[in-house]
């Protein structure tokens, strides 16, 4: 009895200690609660509109189609749910899963995904091999953070120092009219330290974007399997005075899970193989910096895999330290299949 | 009192490769017949550690009393399956993959009991978290007991 009438319940992601089945009965009495209201209302406000002489606020116009649009997704919400209520009660997550394979097989049962159907939640490498290098077989997409980097600290500093530029001025206004805002004067000055903090950040993030030239990273075949090696061919643009600039191979778990109603997301390295290092070097506009060399990919080591809140991720890291430039970081994608793969290419 | 399910691997080290077979019964006892609305046994992989539980299912089979002779459910049954190419097992530090036979049973009164036995795909060392550059992968363990 305690376990059904209990207040409180312990949660996480879609687990939970109570019992399913008074769970599902809460959920559909609360979506059905939500269907009969919009559903009712909904009516109510035709009816009355079509036969009744309707109150001011349900006559057409304004007021009426906006009380139409939220009985109407009262109904859609409170419908949706008790369906999708009834059809998890009573159904396992392995019969929900079977299901789910069932149509997903469906679509696998194109030539171009058959990879997909012989290494299931491994992902496919097809946007990796769709571009041709010019040392090797493969240039490799880099994804980094770069970008939004710079757009978040593009926005903070617009956003910021415009209420900041708004509070000075007030500020300055009342000094020059012999009226000082102390107050306000000692309000602002965090908001101008700020501010000027914003535009050294902006600045800064804004040559690392442009200043430093492209990083270029081809590898030889793909996707990679243990115990096999490859060549790697890495390029780096630019006009730099660089301290070190290394390629390591790194494996990254990634979990998404929910703390409440957030959605976190965590990574893990679990994987580092520096692949080379060169130190105290010139890059010039007319001559980049060019590298080939050996990536021997180690034995018994776990392949990429992704699934909906779990991921393990392969990748080449770039990373450089220059000469008045802080350090940057650029990352290659690659895919890694089972040892296995290796057996039947060998 | 409880009902009863055993599962028995026919493998007895449960250790398989990709494209290997597994073959393994199951039984349901200790409950009566006419109580059994449901049996479902499958054969799957989930996640495990700090994420939210992935989930997927190689092999799905459900059975209810109509589907078999004498309408019992309770007769030893037998399953088996190729596994596939991936994921294989894997002992990670955050994300852990597991593969297992689990069996369910659906009883009257919305009661459901299941039972599973895991068994390891694959024959990847645990992984570790690494710190700056040192290559972080454990030595093989030999014992399939510590996926459970």
């Amino acid at each position: 009895m305690a376990r059904i009438f209990r207040l409180w319940e312990k949660k996480r992601g879609d687990r939970r200690t109570g019992s399913q089945l008074v769970g599902g009965l809460g959920e559909a009495l609360f979506f059905g609660i939500l269907f009969l209201l919009g559903a009712l209302s909904l009516a109510y406000l035709v009816v009355s509109r079509l036969f009744l002489a309707a109150p001011q606020l349900y006559q057409p116009g304004f007021g009426f189609w906006v009380m139409v649009l939220v009985m109407v997704s009262f109904t859609l919400i409170g419908g949706s749910g008790v369906v999708y209520t009834v059809l998890q009660v009573g159904t396992s997550a392995e019969r929900r899963s079977a299901i789910a394979l069932r149509a997903a097989d469906i679509d696998l049962l194109s030539e171009a995904l058959a990879t997909q159907r012989e290494f299931p939640t491994i992902p496919r490498d097809a946007n990796l091999t769709n571009s041709p290098g010019i040392r090797l077989a493969y240039r490799l997409p880099v994804t980094h953070a770069g970008p939004w980097v710079l757009f978040a600290a593009t926005a903070f500093f617009l956003v910021w120092n415009s209420i900041t530029a708004v509070l000075v001025m007030v500020a300055v206004r009342s000094h020059m009219s012999q009226r000082p805002e102390w107050l306000l004067t000692l309000f602002v000055l965090p908001f101008v330290i700020i501010g000027i903090w914003a535009t050294y950040y902006f600045f800064q993030q804004m040559l690392l974007h442009t200043g430093i030239g492209p990083t270029t990273v081809e590898i030889s075949d793909h996707p990679l399997v243990p115990n096999c090696v490859y060549r790697v061919f890495l390029s780096q643009a630019g006009r730099l005075s660089v301290r070190s600039l290394e390629l390591t191979l790194v494996c990254d778990e990634e979990t998404t899970f929910r703390q409440g109603t957030d959605i976190r997301t965590q990574r893990c390295r679990v994987f580092s193989q520096r692949v080379f290092i060169e130190e105290n070097f010139r890059i010039e506009p007319s001559a980049a910096f060019e590298r080939e060399c050996e990536l021997a990919m180690p034995a018994n080591v776990m392949h990429s895999f992704r699934a909906k809140h779990n991921a393990i991720h392969w990748m080449l890291v770039a990373r450089g330290e220059a000469q008045s430039w802080p350090v940057f970081e650029r990352c290659f994608p690659v895919i890694v299949y089972p040892a296995r793969m290796s057996r039947e290419r060998g | 009192m409880e009902p009863l399910i055993s599962i028995r691997i026919r493998d007895p080290h449960r250790r398989f490769q990709p494209g290997e077979e597994l073959q393994c019964e199951y039984q349901l006892d200790a409950v009566d017949a006419r109580d059994v609305l449901a049996l479902e046994a499958s054969v799957l992989w989930h996640t495990e550690g700090k994420g939210d539980e992935d989930l997927a299912v190689q092999y799905f089979e459900r059975l209810v009393p109509a589907d078999v002779e004498g309408r019992d459910l309770r007769a030893l049954r037998r399953l088996s399956t190729v596994l596939p190419n991936s994921p294989l097992s894997y002992l990670g530090v955050t994300v852990k993959i597991r593969w297992c036979v689990r069996v369910r049973a659906f009883l009257r009164r919305g009661k459901e009991v299941f039972f599973e036995q895991t068994f390891v795909l694959g024959e990847l060392p645990p992984a570790r978290a690494v710190a700056g550059d040192e290559v972080a992968v454990a030595a093989v363990d030999d014992e399939p007991d510590d996926l459970e």
